[in-house]
């Protein structure tokens, strides 16, 4: 299984990058929510130098031509520092009357905006938002309209370090870190090979369109998504009670979603417009945090709206994680406080929906009435009816059912698919005698059972055995590294709930067959198929993202763009596990980085 | 002891000798075991090997990685069936693999027992005594990334097997010259070629080429 590489066209360097000219600090939410970002004048920032490039999005984007080779040519290196190579004249360098060579200024201005941040004192968004961030604009290509923002750009009045130390500071000032509107390259990695296996993965996020680098691990991290707005950027407005400034953002965010083809059946009226959005709100939001226990992502959701995009993609992957097992009990440690919980996602999932209820009053009636008074409203009973439709969708999936097969079974089978669920949610539930521990970055009681071991192999041995897994061994499966032998302990009750998770299992898989006219051996092959891709034994973890990263940056000296983008894009086609949509092709597993990243998210394959 | 050695190609190419394969076993329904030479992207080669034999209407399979920690129950299963395969891949990862998960004397129990091993082009060499064949000619070779330096496989047969085989004088020169260091007999087989094990006697199917001695002679045109 030698490595195979599609044959690369010749460079080509009549390829042309026009296209980038559209990236230009411009930005139409900037005429539509004037009271929704500070303006900030730009100059090129020299030594950085192209670290990475993603070929694919810049493709899909239409930034450049779909036969341009996988290569950086000097011109397109020229053209990415060109455009984004960028650091702000902030309040600071206005202060100290810097000044600087007229050829290096930007002609437009770029914004960084403004949005709540529960870290922030004042708690309503007049003085957060992007801290380190701009937007470098609006690119319109193959149909769409992406937003396109940098990180690590300089420091703007935004960050919370003006806002907690009332003075503003020179971006790079090496006195603070996050305040000094720098960002570094391994944070531009996690999120790179993050987003794209999310990506693949089916799972919504921001992804990286490249990063520039600079000395002593500085970088540009610029990120690509067709709308980056976040529910922050309503609710300062609306914390405000800004009446204007909060429709501006309303009727922004909707001609978007329209004009990019997301929401194809939006009503004329502007009130049915905002319920309308309401409802999708509520879709989104409970789908989400659905997805996100099932799949073990961590991303912590408040009050404030930040930390998510407003179609529930993932942004800022800073505290991101993605467990092995359900580790329910884990909290990072922002050192001020601790985050929410996996489990507890879910409630401030429905806690922003509530005050997008809210918001929606508000616009129509222009009466703020008080948050309290949309507990009880239809969006709630909406949020929990989808939230539970998606608990069961997931759960039928991740057992492996073909398509066919799981639809049958969330209409005739709801009743036993929810016993087998309550039966499934003892076992990945099940924690550590050990209780709260200290961990590398938050605290947790871990999880013991690994689901995804038992998802994956009690199909094939019911298969071949024709009958289910004696008590011990169906623990020997789905134990993980962190029970101990207390934990392993039998009990009469785990004993009975081994027997009940098999007999329920056993039980769909036999409807399943009765209505398909098939025999059980059928499905259960069926399963099989699907639940080894599904359940792989290596799903990568945070814990292994971090690792990875470490790996990259040792090896980065000698790893030009063009070899990070391959590993990236490997990586992640390595890491879809969706059977349906599995392509067979461009193997990589000879590469050298590529065969220490998978011993990497072996090693990491339970943890955090 | 039944062994099928199978260079490699397509499901289509290989149906004649699925189904001396399946003869073998000696039951209609076979339980088959599929061990991946590496398990990355594993599942979707398991997908096509399940589909190849879903015509003879085989719906018994164990899907068993064996270059990842796997537990005892899934492993006694997997030992419990009447054909195990062994996948194609890069032969010196799975030597190296095979070799650390310290299932290389249950393989030969398995074959004494009776069971049937597979194994296609990668998986077919292992059953030789060396792996020698992955390493040349440099042009089409297995890469030796983890620099493995002993080439001693199960050792099952005595003779050497060259899958993948091109009738080309650059090929032909490459086995000439090999043949002339090694004592074995080395079979040259194109795809859709391969060897039936069974006992003492030996039974080729499709083209065969016999290279021994620095001597080429063909075996079955």
């Amino acid at each position: 299984m030698a490595k195979t590489s599609s044959p690369k066209k010749e460079h080509n360097s009549f390829h042309s990058y026009h296209q980038f000219d559209q990236i230009n600090g411009l930005h139409p939410f900037q005429k539509a929510c004037p009271d929704s970002f500070v303006p900030y004048q730009a100059r090129v920032r020299r030594g950085g130098k192209l670290a990475y490039f993603n070929f694919d999005l810049a493709k899909e984007m239409g930034l450049i031509d779909q036969e341009h080779p996988e290569k950086i040519t000097a011109a397109l290196s020229e053209k990415m520092l060109e455009t984004f190579s960028i650091i702000i004249i902030n309040e600071f360098d206005q202060i100290n009357n810097r000044q600087f060579p007229a050829e290096d200024l930007k002609p437009n201005a770029y914004m960084a905006t403004k949005y709540l941040q529960l870290q922030h004192p004042n708690k309503t968004g007049l003085t957060s938002g992007d801290g380190r961030s701009i937007w470098n604009g609006v690119f319109k290509g193959n149909g769409k309209t992406w937003d396109i923002s940098s990180c690590g750009t300089g420091a703007t009045r935004l960050s919370p370090a003006t806002a907690i130390q009332n003075k503003f500071f020179e971006s790079g000032d090496p006195s603070i870190s996050y305040g000094c509107g720098y960002s570094e390259i391994d944070e531009g990695l996690s999120t790179l090979f993050f987003s794209e296996v999310f990506y693949r993965n089916e799972i919504e996020t921001e992804r990286v369109l490249g990063i520039i680098e600079f000395p002593k691990g500085i970088s540009i991290n610029i990120r690509v998504h067709q709308n980056l707005l976040r529910p922050s950027h309503f609710f300062c407005h609306l914390k405000q009670g800004n009446y204007q400034g909060l429709k501006n953002v309303m009727d922004y965010y909707i001609d978007r979603q329209k004009t990019n083809g997301t929401w194809t059946d939006l009503p004329k009226t502007e009130h049915a417009r905002y319920d309308y959005f309401l409802r999708k709100m509520t879709d989104v939001f409970a789908k989400l945090s659905a997805k996100f226990e099932d799949e073990y992502i961590f991303c912590w959701l408040d009050w404030d709206g930040d930390n998510i995009l407003m179609d529930g993609s993932i942004i800022d992957y800073g505290s991101i994680r993605q467990f092995g097992l359900f580790h329910h009990e884990y909290r990072y440690d922002d050192v001020q406080r601790f985050s929410t919980s996996i489990l507890e996602q879910k409630q401030k999932a429905r806690y922003i929906i509530q005050c997008f209820a809210q918001v929606v009053d508000f616009l129509k009636t222009s009466k703020k009435r008080p948050l309290n008074d949309f507990v009880k409203a239809q969006w709630a009973q909406d949020f929990d009816a989808s939230y539970s439709e998606s608990k069961r969708k997931n759960l039928v999936y991740k057992l492996g059912f073909t398509k066919e097969a799981q639809d049958f079974i969330l209409k005739k089978l709801v009743v036993e698919l929810e016993e087998f669920s309550k039966t499934f949610s003892y076992f990945e539930m099940a924690k550590s005698k050990k209780g709260i521990q200290k961990v590398a970055d938050g605290i947790n009681c871990s999880a013991i059972y690994c689901m995804r071991d038992i998802l994956r192999e009690l199909p094939q041995i019911i298969l071949a055995r024709e009958s289910g897994l004696e008590i011990e061994e169906f623990i020997e499966i789905i134990k993980s590294n962190y029970a101990s032998a207390e934990d392993l302990k039998e009990n009469q009750y785990r004993n009975k709930m081994v027997a009940l998770f098999q007999q329920q299992y056993i039980e769909l898989v036999e409807r399943v067959a009765k209505n398909q006219k098939t025999t059980i051996r059928k499905v259960l092959l069926d399963i099989s198929l699907r639940s080894a891709l599904i359940n792989k034994y290596e799903r990568v973890t945070g814990d292994s993202i971090t690792t990875i990263v470490h790996k990259v940056l040792k090896l980065k000296p000698k790893l030009t763009p063009e070899q990070i983008f391959e590993v990236a894009r490997d990586f992640s086609h390595y890491q879809n596990l969706n059977p349906d949509k599995k392509p067979n092709k461009n193997r990589a597993d000879g590469d050298k980085v590529l065969r220490h990243i998978f011993k990497i998210v072996r090693e990491y394959r339970e943890g955090l | 002891m039944k062994l099928v050695l199978y260079s490699g190609g397509t499901g289509e190419q290989n149906r004649i000798l699925d189904r001396e394969c399946l003869s073998l076993s000696g039951k209609k329904f076979p339980k088959i075991t599929y061990i991946p030479a590496c398990s990355f992207d594993s599942e979707i080669d398991f997908k096509d090997f399940v589909h190849q034999f879903a015509e003879f209407d085989i719906t018994q399979f164990i899907y068993f990685p064996i270059d990842i920690p796997f537990d005892r129950i899934i492993m006694k299963e997997a030992f419990k069936s009447d054909i195990i395969h062994l996948s194609g891949g890069n032969t010196f990862y799975f030597l190296n693999s095979l070799r650390k998960s310290g299932l290389f004397s249950e393989l030969i129990d398995f074959v004494k027992r009776g069971g049937v091993l597979t194994g296609l082009s990668a998986g077919a060499i292992l059953m030789t005594p060396t792996i020698t064949t992955a390493s040349f000619p440099k042009f089409d070779c297995d890469e030796n990334h983890d620099g493995l330096k002993n080439f001693k496989a199960l050792n099952l047969v005595q003779f050497e097997i060259f899958p993948h085989f091109k009738k080309s004088t650059r090929y032909e020169n490459e086995l000439m010259n090999y043949s002339k260091k090694s004592k074995l007999p080395v079979y040259a087989l194109p795809d859709g070629s391969g060897i039936l094990v069974e006992d003492e006697t030996l039974k080729f199917v499709g083209k065969t080429y016999l290279f021994y001695q620095g001597k080429k002679c063909t075996l079955i045109k």
